[in-house]
């Protein structure tokens, strides 16, 4: 009797695909197959040979099925590589995608501002733009005919009524509407009646407040000093010299190092090595009397930054303009 | 104010050099902003604040250095050694509120001619112009002394006599008074600005500028040299009235000092004396209203509790005893009385700044206060997911000018009595063009597109948040602010990778829907907008319940049209939000819903109706049908052409069943969808698409 396995063999060998393979199953393990069959004749022979014959037949069917299975589970893989080489794409094409938008670098460096502040238990506040006489100069003591209103061009909508030339007015707003402490952050537009290369007619400040008992000039410092250290570099030089605010005093200048040049002096430190930052200063009695503070009962500070200033310095932008041209060119880089 | 440093080294011997010297004004409070390098000599430009007009002079700076270099100040000599002869003139002060003080000398037979070297040197260091040997001395002593003086041409004072008073006091209220100053300016003065009279007429406009007719000509040989104290807020008023700013009006406007003003009187004389040898003349000096300070009460525990730091009285001293203050000291407390010179010092803050300011900001320890927890509050956070929402859409942020001109609304074709209209007017804009407060967002986006499409910018996707100004509010005349928000869409046709068929106004209207997903708003609609700028067919406004809080739309060609956009006109979709009017809407507190415990089923249904019907109208219809199994209905295809008789479209929707406790079985669902699809067929007329 021939070897079915010896020709089984020989068939598989040439069975390349998946439905050839399915045959010669269907041809050695069917109902009708040609080790199906062998079983079945089995009955056929006298009992003493059938089991070793149905050992050998067994043992046979079982080494089938077995190659079958590895075959086909090679074949399987063999289409589908074929398959996915035929479905592949250009990997190298780029992808479909819309790039996030850009904040712009004022807001940008607003909200870091922000975050820092209010980091250090400061809240935010929000005051009019359109502003009263009263709350922008008056009340911060800055009386009509008063020399310091010559510090700020102010764009008038009637006598009374002008654009807020600084973010301090929301100080007297916020006082008037609630009692000590207050401890806020009052970021926002504002407006001066100038235009050149390093002024626009709008731009934009933080002020910074803070009133509580025994505040203290110290508290300021240490306050300012942790800012701008997060700010710019915990190694950045800081340093404050007495100025003039009339809604402040004492009140100071505060200054970086400048951190283009290292302090070395370079043409946007003016050669002092030093950068103005922000002003500053203790909150003044009188604008506490305004508001119904009892000023022996408290202290408290005030300071305010211009944000352009910050942001050029930060990016290294030499005209003020480019902030408000708007060129996509120019906010994509942010 | 130029301040040469050899000047200064005439009345106090600086003990260091120039750079040295910089530093210290500038951490005293004198900022010097530049420092000037000359053959022999450095000019400092000293920034001086408003608050310090004392410091508008040599010997201001050098006062200071004596004080922080604890170094004598020496006066410039101003000795008169001969006086021929009486002063026979009347000086009449009428308004003693204006004028506290009016001294004045005559000098004789002058020789006016050029000015010395040295003198015409040092004004060209402080950028003075040098004139004649006369005016060059009151410039000099201006600038040496910082009190302004005036010099008369003698012959031209008619009467003898000289009056300071305002035209209300001289010629009564409503008299019409002229004036031509030297520099050629009829002036008309208004009733309250303080003059210089003769017995007939004005000769000059008090502390700002001197008249024409008595000005010192060349002809000029005798003199009248006026010093004097103006009340500063008065000297302001009129140099704003009459647009005229000096030197002599900027320094009394900040106040002058009244004692020095003898000695600048004096010292001047002295000077012409010695350049231009005249004879000088007995002096008047009327001085109705003294310089008397209030004593200030300055608490020592005051000024540590202040500045957060523990000086002693002899600290504190110490920082003081420079300034010319005169001091009583107390057990718990120094009494002071400032100087002429330093009125601007009026309470113990002002002296608690001068004790730091000399003892050194940087001596201050830096020290945070106690920690709270600071909150942004919910409006802001609401603007900021809103601002969000269209970053990760690709929306870039701009900030433009808050101002319009009228011709921006004028383009808009923005309606006679919409509130749009009704603006914030700014009485002295930069630019007529910018002469109104934004009441729409929209003028600058459009500025913005052609701007960047100007520079070849082929795809927009900008957005601003910004404040309008709404009108003016009856009591406070203050205009109402809401917080806004446009975008603008603009994308040039060009060939791509990957199409994208969809239309611009779906791309805006899709972001607007993100926004409000994210805020978590549901009950909104668009319904077809009248917005005058926006193209009729391809515009909606936008409602939350039933408000209106905002628009969308393509820009109407016929804006796009007188754009100054050359070679194509782009389609461009814009869009703006009330965000103020979203804040009640978004409050919601987020809360759990189970998830459903049984499976859902769908149906898809496709129907042609009328081409007028709208979707909203149609899911409308469906979700007014009266099922709880009814979990969503969405719309996923609308179609119009081939196979869809003219005017009417297929529209597809789809439907999601659910039953809350159970297994929805098929037949249960066929029966209802058909119920469901029986009753929008009857109510918009359709039929099954085939």
């Amino acid at each position: 009797m021939e070897d079915p396995k010896q020709t089984f063999l020989k068939e598989l060998s040439s069975a390349n695909n998946l439905s050839e393979l399915a045959n010669l199953r269907v041809k050695y393990l069917g109902r009708k197959g040609i080790i199906t069959e062998r079983l079945k004749s089995l009955s056929a022979l006298p009992p003493e040979e059938r089991p070793l014959q149905g050992k050998n037949i067994n043992e046979i069917k079982e080494s089938i099925e077995a190659d079958l299975d590895s075959r086909e589970s090679r074949l399987k893989h063999e289409e589908l590589k074929k398959q996915l080489l035929s479905d592949s794409v250009d990997v190298t094409l780029s992808g479909k995608f819309i790039p996030f938008g850009r904040p712009h670098p004022i807001n940008k460096v607003l909200s870091e501002i922000t975050d820092i502040f209010v980091g250090m238990g400061f809240s935010v506040e929000e005051g009019p733009e359109v502003e009263l006489d009263y709350y922008n100069f008056e009340a911060l003591n800055i009386p009509k005919d008063h020399p310091a209103r010559d510090m700020q061009d102010t764009f008038y909508i009637t006598d009374d009524i002008v654009l807020r030339t600084h973010t301090s007015p929301v100080q007297v707003r916020v006082m008037e509407k609630r009692k000590p402490p207050v401890r806020f952050i009052a970021p926002g537009k504002v407006y001066r009646c100038d235009a050149d290369i390093t002024h626009t007619p709008m731009f934009h400040q933080i002020e910074g407040f803070m009133v509580d008992k025994g505040i203290t000039f110290s508290n300021l410092k240490g306050v300012l000093e942790a800012f701008l250290h997060r700010m710019f570099g915990a190694d950045t030089p800081v340093r404050f010299r007495p100025s003039f605010f009339p809604f402040t005093e004492p009140s100071a200048e505060v200054d970086i190092g400048c951190i283009l040049c290292g302090g070395a002096g370079c043409r946007v430190c003016k050669g002092s090595g030093w950068l103005e930052i922000l002003g500053a200063g203790m909150v003044n009695p009188k604008v506490f009397e305004h508001v119904g503070y009892d000023p022996e009962e408290y202290s408290g500070f005030a300071f305010g930054m211009g944000i352009e200033r910050i942001a050029m310095l930060k990016y290294s932008i030499d005209d003020i303009r480019l902030f408000y041209e708007n060129d996509i060119r120019f906010l994509r880089q942010f | 104010m130029r301040i040469p440093l050899e000047w200064l080294r005439e009345f106090v011997a600086v003990p260091a050099d120039a750079s040295e010297v910089a530093h210290k004004l500038t951490m005293i409070g004198l900022e010097v902003e530049a420092v000037e390098n000359l053959d022999n000599d450095v000019v400092f430009e000293v920034n001086v604040t408003p608050n310090r007009p004392d410091c508008l002079s040599v010997i201001g700076i050098a006062r200071e250095l004596s004080a922080v270099y604890n170094t004598p100040l020496e006066f410039p000599d101003h000795d008169i050694l001969a006086e021929t002869g009486e002063l026979d003139f009347n000086v009449d002060i009428l308004d003693k509120e204006l004028c506290h003080r009016y001294a004045g000398r005559i000098v004789k037979n002058l020789r006016l001619g050029a000015s010395p070297e040295w003198l015409r040197n040092r004004l060209e260091k402080c950028n003075i112009r040098s004139i004649n040997n006369i005016v060059d001395i009151t410039n000099y002593v201006l600038l040496e002394l910082g009190h302004p003086l005036h010099a008369f041409d003698l012959g031209t004072i008619k009467g003898r006599r000289i009056r300071i008073g305002t035209p209300n006091t001289v010629k009564g209220k409503g008299a019409k008074v002229v004036i031509k100053t030297i520099d050629g300016v009829d002036h008309e003065m208004p009733g309250e600005s303080l003059l210089i009279w003769d017995e007939k007429r004005p000769i000059a406009v008090a502390g700002v500028m001197g008249g024409h007719e008595t000005e010192v000509s060349d002809s000029t040989k005798d003199i009248f040299i006026e010093s004097a104290y103006f009340d500063p807020a008065s000297v302001r008023r009129t140099s704003k009235a009459l647009g005229l700013k000096t030197e002599s009006s900027f320094r009394f406007e900040r106040g002058t000092d009244i004692k020095m003003l003898k000695k600048a009187l004096d010292r001047a004389a002295y000077l012409m004396k010695t350049v231009a040898g005249g004879d000088i003349h007995g002096k008047i000096d009327i001085y109705p209203k003294r310089y008397r300070p209030a004593a200030i009460i300055v608490r020592y525990e005051r000024v540590n509790e202040i500045l957060g730091l523990r000086l002693t009285k002899k600290d504190m001293l110490n920082c003081l005893n420079g300034l010319g203050f005169e001091i009583e000291t107390l057990p718990d407390r120094l009494k002071i009385k400032p100087p002429a010179y330093r009125r601007d010092i009026k309470m113990e803050a002002d002296v608690i700044e001068e004790i730091v300011r000399i003892y050194g900001y940087d001596r201050i320890p830096a020290q945070l206060p106690k920690a709270t927890i600071g909150t942004e509050g919910n409006e802001l956070k609401v603007r900021s997911n809103i601002k969000q929402a269209f970053l990760k859409s690709g929306f870039t942020e701009v900030i433009n000018y808050s101002f319009m001109g009228i011709h921006d609304i004028d383009m808009l074709g923005i309606d006679e009595k919409d509130e749009r209209r009704n603006s914030v007017r700014i009485k002295n804009p930069l630019r007529a063009e910018d002469s109104l407060m934004r009441t729409t967002l929209i003028p600058s986006m459009i500025k913005n597109l052609v701007h960047n499409v100007a520079h070849g910018n082929k795809e927009l996707r900008l957005f601003e948040t910004a404040k309008v100004f709404i009108g003016r509010n009856e009591n406070s005349g203050l205009p109402d602010e809401r917080e806004h928000l446009a975008a603008l869409y603009y994308k040039e046709k060009v060939k791509a990778l990957y199409k994208d068929e969809t239309h611009d106004f779906y791309i805006v209207k899709g972001i607007i829907e993100a926004v409000f997903n994210e805020l978590k708003i549901y009950d909104y609609s668009f319904i077809r907008s009248s917005e005058p700028f926006l193209h009729s067919g391809q515009s909606a406004d936008i409602f939350i319940m039933d408000e209106k809080v905002g628009y969308v739309g393509s820009v109407s060609p016929a804006v796009i049209d007188v754009l100054d956009i050359k070679a194509h006109k782009p389609a461009v979709v814009v869009m703006e939000l009330d965000i103020d009017k979203l804040m009640p809407y978004t409050m919601q507190v987020v809360k759990y819903r189970a998830l459903p415990k049984y499976p859902h089923v769908e149906r898809d249904t496709a129907l042609v109706v009328d081409s007028s019907i709208e979707a909203s109208a149609i899911v409308a219809w469906l979700k007014s049908y009266a099922s709880d199994m009814i979990e969503d209905i969405h719309i996923f295809d609308v179609y119009q052409g081939k196979n869809i008789p003219e005017g009417k479209k297929s529209i597809a929707f789809n439907v999601r069943y659910r039953a809350a406790g159970r297994t929805l079985k098929d037949e249960e669902v066929d029966a209802l969808h058909k119920s469901l699809v029986d009753y929008i067929l009857d109510k918009t007329n359709g039929q099954l698409r085939q």
